[in-house]
């Protein structure tokens, strides 16, 4: 429906903006965006390279997060926890949260939990199978954070949106072991004959796709509106805050001894007032210009600050789970020809240096972002076509009813 | 109105969906002339599939923008909109999308909180012998100093036991909801635990102190510990499960 209107006539004349009666040329500018929108929904997946970098970086973000606490495995998780398993699941009532961590109070349970997380996490990271170990990941990240949901704090908040976020994504088409086996798979069938698919399962093999970008687009949309959302409502906060405006913020902040695991470090600067000072200014600006910079070039230098912001609250304050979790959130603006820049980058560097002897073909990955569906899928189709024709005229009926829609 | 050639889906991703926004342009009807040359009939499955496949794809992006909608009401500052539609707002984001942007806004904590501990035990006599104090804040402190990444335990696990206590309590002790018992009892076992952990002596009651130390303003001489007004709050004392025997 509505095909008509939005025939390929693009330029209108420019006149009909100008008059009052009402502008065919708004009515199609109109059109033409929101089909675009459309194209850009259902068309292909975007930033492919960007949910690898999230799923890399939370997996593994994840499992040192777990070796970490594996000496307070027991006191965090565990059936010994301050927070029993009675009063977690008295909490769950409440609340509605659930985790498979209160499913038994053995203590062997938990240790087979805790392994079964540890396993989880790397293979997410690693991008095997990956789908299904997102789904792993996220009821993992999700059963842990209800478990001890009195012990986290915002870079666990953020890790379970993520790992929640993630299984709409396609998070496993980019350096994964997926992606792997499937460049071997169609190298292995290059000359190979395609099975020829039936018209049907042809049909929803497509239905399939399309789906699966929808989410992966709608997922990828979340992920950012959820940290623009991040920044803008920290900012605003900030904004609200006396010791922001009068830019003593950061001097509390350095005071504060549970985040201070480098004292002499934390009162050497805190003894520079105007640095503080103009800190805590350049902290609230950054995260209120935050959402209207991403779409123009000014994102990278603001990235950049953002990501050296990050590594002094990592050092500083002694909370590299939280700035690890905010770094990664951050690489979901940068586009997918930035990520396929990267190797060439390092190549070059390497190369420069010495180090790496030139290994010609087998890394040279694709120059410039790739044709973005899964492989073998263009060839399948033309191979498909001979059963499709066979069984055109079984039903005519259906055919014509299609044609007055 | 839709070209009949489109029956056949061309096994390239876009193309069911592009015939929902507009059928006739596009670079699917280019890479697949095959199908286009023979033009099929749609079974009724494939119609079916179309439609639900439609459905699924609105229902997405319906899904997508309601819950961006309702975070944002969530995460923003209280408002008339998010007033209004609170309940609708905390029905959709509780429990799992709940967020708290807010740990050094409006403004960062101005206080070090140093919570302490001591135990009690009835002798068999009848006394009753109190220990000393144990500074529980002063393990968790050294526990980050030097440390680059410092244990949820170290961090976390005491100083929003405290947070939730009080968000449950309020100025005095007196639990009046399940949830500030729940917080009660959260408190006394981790109290009970560390102590447990350090000294091996039997005791079956526990009391907290909690000294709210105020940070000196911006400027005062580093190292000049002032005792501004430090708060002292003494909690009542709580009957725990016999620790040490």
């Amino acid at each position: 429906m509505g095909s008509e209107q939005i025939a390929p006539t693009a330029p209108t004349d420019r006149r009909s903006r100008s008059q009052q009666t009402a502008p065919p040329g708004a009515a199609q500018w109109l059109a033409d965006r929101i089909s675009a929108a459309g194209e850009l929904l259902t068309g292909r997946p975007v930033s492919l390279y960007a949910a690898s970098v999230l799923r890399v970086g939370y997996g593994l973000l994840y499992l040192v997060f777990l070796l970490r606490e594996f000496p307070h495995r027991d006191e965090i998780w565990g059936p010994g926890s301050p927070w029993t398993p009675s009063l977690a699941r008295q909490l769950f009532d409440q609340t509605g949260w659930n985790s498979i961590l209160t499913l038994s109070d053995s203590r062997a349970y938990f240790e087979l939990c805790y392994v079964m997380a540890l396993v989880t996490s790397a293979l997410f990271a690693l991008g095997w199978r990956t789908r299904v170990m997102s789904i792993l990941f996220a009821v993992v990240v999700t059963s842990f954070h209800a478990r001890a949901i009195f012990m986290t704090d915002g870079g666990d908040n953020l890790l379970l949106l993520m790992a929640i976020y993630l299984v709409l994504t396609a998070c496993g088409r980019r350096w994964s072991l997926d992606a792997r086996r499937d460049r071997l798979k169609t190298a292995r069938a290059g000359n190979a004959p395609q099975p020829v698919r039936s018209r049907s399962a042809q049909q929803l093999r497509d239905a399939r796709i399309t789906l699966t970008t929808v989410l992966h687009n709608c997922g990828m949309f979340v992920i950012a509106a959820q940290v623009i959302f991040l920044y803008g409502s920290t900012g605003l906060y900030k904004v609200q805050g006396a010791s922001w405006g009068s830019g003593t913020a950061l001097h509390y902040v350095l005071n504060l001894e549970l985040f201070q695991p480098w004292p002499a470090l934390s009162h050497l600067v805190d003894e520079h007032t105007i640095l503080i000072a103009i800190a805590g200014y350049m902290t609230v600006l950054l995260q209120v210009a935050f959402p209207f910079v991403l779409f123009g070039r000014l994102k990278y230098p603001v990235l950049a600050m953002l990501l050296s912001m990050h590594i002094g609250i990592a050092v500083l304050l002694g909370l590299p789970l939280f700035s690890g979790a905010m770094i990664v959130a951050d690489a979901v603006f940068l586009p997918d020809r930035f990520y396929t820049f990267l190797p060439h980058l390092f190549r070059r560097a390497a190369q420069r240096t010495g180090v790496w002897r030139s290994t010609p073909g087998r890394a040279a990955g694709p120059g410039s972002v790739p044709w973005q569906g899964r492989p073998g899928v263009l060839s399948s189709t033309h191979r498909a076509t001979p059963a499709v024709a066979v069984r055109k005229d079984t039903t005519p009926a259906a055919g014509l009813a299609s044609d007055q829609n | 109105m839709r070209k009949t050639g489109w029956a056949v889906p061309s096994g390239i991703e876009p193309a069911d969906v592009k015939e929902l926004q507009h059928s006739d342009s596009g670079p699917a009807t280019k890479e697949c002339p095959d199908d286009v040359r023979t033009p099929v009939r749609r079974s009724r499955g494939a119609r079916l599939l179309k439609a639900g496949l439609r459905t699924a794809v609105v229902l997405c992006m319906a899904t997508t923008l309601v819950h961006v909608l309702l975070v944002f009401l969530h995460v923003a500052p209280s408002n008339t909109v998010s007033k209004r539609y609170s309940s609708l707002v905390n029905a959709w984001v509780y429990p799992f999308f709940e967020q708290n942007w807010r740990l050094f806004a409006p403004d960062p904590e101005s206080v070090n909180r140093k919570i302490l501990a001591r135990t009690a035990h009835t002798e068999a006599g009848g006394s009753v012998k109190v220990s000393a104090w144990f500074d529980l804040t002063a393990e968790d402190n050294s526990a980050v100093e030097h440390n680059a990444f410092p244990s949820h335990t170290a961090q976390n696990l005491l100083r929003r036991a405290w947070t939730s206590y009080v968000d449950s309590h309020g100025g005095d002790d007196k639990a009046r909801t399940e949830r500030a018992l729940m917080m009660q009892r959260y408190l006394s076992n981790i109290a009970a635990d560390r102590v447990a952990a350090h000294n091996s002596g039997t005791f079956d009651f526990i009391q907290l102190r909690v000294v709210t130390l105020p940070i000196a303003a911006s400027g005062t001489a580093v190292g000049n510990h002032p005792p501004t007004s430090a708060e002292n709050r003494l909690l009542p004392w709580w009957k725990v499960t016999p620790h040490g025997k």
